[in-house]
């Protein structure tokens, strides 16, 4: 998935698994930049008594590189703690909860949100109350209602909102995983078999969103709101982390204690990276580094195993690829360096020479709001990815085109992708889930009472 | 506890002798009064590799490697 127990270490420590990271201008703000982040991937709706919640251990950063040296200029820290009404019950709630701060809800979670900007730490907010999960009808009624409860403005422009939401990206895991089968050109696998619909593995799980929508003058270097998009400063970067504490002791009165200072434990800029892009061996290492280290990772970037697969996998319908055995540049520019100007007309979101895996946004580029192209960039639509990232993106259909050699024409003319480069998909698009048009962008979570357990056979 | 400081985490540890090799080991604080004041907050030595000489001494959320060859060895050898 883009990040959802991509790495050994973190696959088994959900709560601190970064899952997804989006950054856009806001549709209908777009004077702000919206930058979610994404937590405890595959929440089956109907999992409780312990419903989802983020971790009291867990320090939760959104970090912003406006000078591209791959380093945080700009953090949003998010803190969390979890208040129990009643020890004595085993319930999460002990009747409906109509309101945010209902009697009946038993476990609540707040937070406090710090900048750090410049090494100096100043609390925005503190106390935020969470949205409880959305357990069924007779538990959490008129949950979009309670929900919106959750989302509050902190002042200076900054509006935000932690918790359970509808998971909004879509991929077909279950074809994908199993030898890079795409169900739409299954004919064409190794495998064999008749091609047929994709299946959006991830529909109906919920997912911990941290969103946050601020001015875009809070981020960049000199403070103006942007509006050039030639200009470098225009483009932010972006990438969000979690970290846990070094130590853990585990007490044998069922007590933990932690010390020490925060090592980082997860971390993610662009979709898919750490998924498929780095190594086995080498995944838990990029998530416990900042992006001015990726350097490290270059040559898995300009040499993607994935690249090498899809000629023996597809036998005959990547002969393009199978000979293209240069560095791929293209994917560097995409996912490290940012594209230049002078690829695609009016466009750049470069900053600088530092490779570091960041979302990248032009900040200067307004949104589309007129049916926007879930394909960005290669789409024709230069406000999504790999222009910072939209809820609804395709980024496995962008991702897969480029590895297979889509986008290295921008770097090399005389290139011609195979013919496939430019429809492989996994069959699934931005219908295949839910949205909303407004903050927190990403839907409305499943109710567990609503949602019948897995059993869907895909042929 | 008070300020983590090389001296005082050397105080603090000196009689304690109950650390173990590995994350975790846990130095109660069993200082001579006469040297200083030491807190109820717990502490967390870990010694990474007893050669380095170094003691990595963690509460709260702070953490200050303490360089004492000395002190490394004998937590070491308290692991058995």
């Amino acid at each position: 998935m883009s990040s959802h127990r991509e790495a050994p270490a973190i696959s088994k420590d959900p709560v601190a698994d970064n899952t997804d990271t989006y950054a856009f201008v806001s549709p209908d703000d777009p004077g702000t930049v919206t930058i979610i982040t994404n937590y405890l991937p595959l929440e089956p709706p109907f999992g409780g008594p312990n419903f989802y919640e983020f971790g009291d251990d867990v320090r939760y950063d959104i970090h912003i590189d406006n000078n591209g040296d791959g380093k945080p200029d700009i953090t949003y820290e998010f803190a969390f703690e979890t208040l129990v009404r009643d020890p004595n019950t085993f319930l999460y709630n002990t009747g409906p909860i109509d309101s945010i701060d209902s009697a009946n809800w038993n476990r609540r979670q707040f937070y406090t949100i710090t900048l750090i900007k410049h090494g100096k730490r100043r609390v925005l907010a503190r106390g935020l109350a969470c949205p409880p999960c959305n357990i069924g009808p007779g538990s959490t009624p008129s949950y979009e209602t309670l929900a919106a409860e959750a989302i509050h403005s902190i002042g200076g422009g900054r509006t935000v909102f932690a918790g359970q939401r509808l998971e909004g990206f879509y991929v077909d895991l279950g074809a994908i995983f199993d030898l890079a089968d795409l169900r739409p050109f299954e004919k064409l696998h190794l495998g064999g078999m008749a091609n047929s619909l994709g299946v959006n593995a991830t529909n109906g799980f919920g997912v911990h969103s941290i969103a946050i929508k601020v001015p875009k003058a809070e981020l960049t270097r000199d403070g103006s709101s942007p509006t050039n998009p030639m200009s470098s400063g225009s483009v932010i970067g972006v990438w969000a982390a979690a970290s846990r504490q070094k130590s853990v002791i585990r007490e044998s009165h069922g007590k933990r204690h932690v010390a020490g200072s925060w090592v980082q434990v997860s971390r993610l800029g662009n979709p898919l990276v750490n998924e498929v892009i780095v190594p086995m061996g080498e995944k838990d290492l990029w998530n416990s580094l900042t992006p001015a280290d990726d350097k490290r990772f270059l040559k898995h970037v300009q040499h993607p195993e994935l690249a090498g697969l899809l000629p023996v996998l597809y036998p005959g319908v990547f002969p393009k690829l199978a000979g293209l055995t240069a560095a791929r540049a293209d994917l560097v520019a995409v996912l490290l360096t940012g594209l230049p100007s002078g690829i695609i007309p009016g466009f750049q979101n470069y900053t600088g020479k530092t490779y570091a895996d960041e979302l990248r946004l032009n900040m200067a580029i307004p949104p589309t709001t007129s049916n926007p192209n879930p394909l960005g960039l290669i789409g024709n639509d230069a406000a999504g990815f790999p222009n910072g990232r939209r809820v609804f993106d395709d980024v496995v259909s962008v991702e897969l085109r480029a590895i297979a050699g889509a986008t290295y024409p921008l770097v090399n003319k005389g290139y011609t992708p195979d013919g496939a480069a430019s429809a492989i998909t996994d069959g699934l698009t931005d219908a295949d889930t839910t949205y909303l048009p407004v903050f927190p962008y990403l839907g409305t979570p499943q109710g567990g009472y609503q949602t019948a357990p897995l059993g869907l056979v895909a042929s | 506890m008070g300020d983590l400081t090389r001296l005082g985490f050397m105080k603090s540890s000196v009689g304690a002798a109950a650390g173990v090799t590995g994350i975790g080991a846990l130095v109660s604080s069993q200082a001579d009064a006469a040297q200083g004041p030491v807190g109820s907050e717990s502490v967390v030595a870990y010694v990474k590799d007893p050669s380095s000489g170094e003691v990595s001494v963690m509460s709260g959320d702070r953490e200050v490697i303490v360089r004492d060859p000395k002190l490394a060895a004998r937590i070491a050898r308290a692991a058995g």
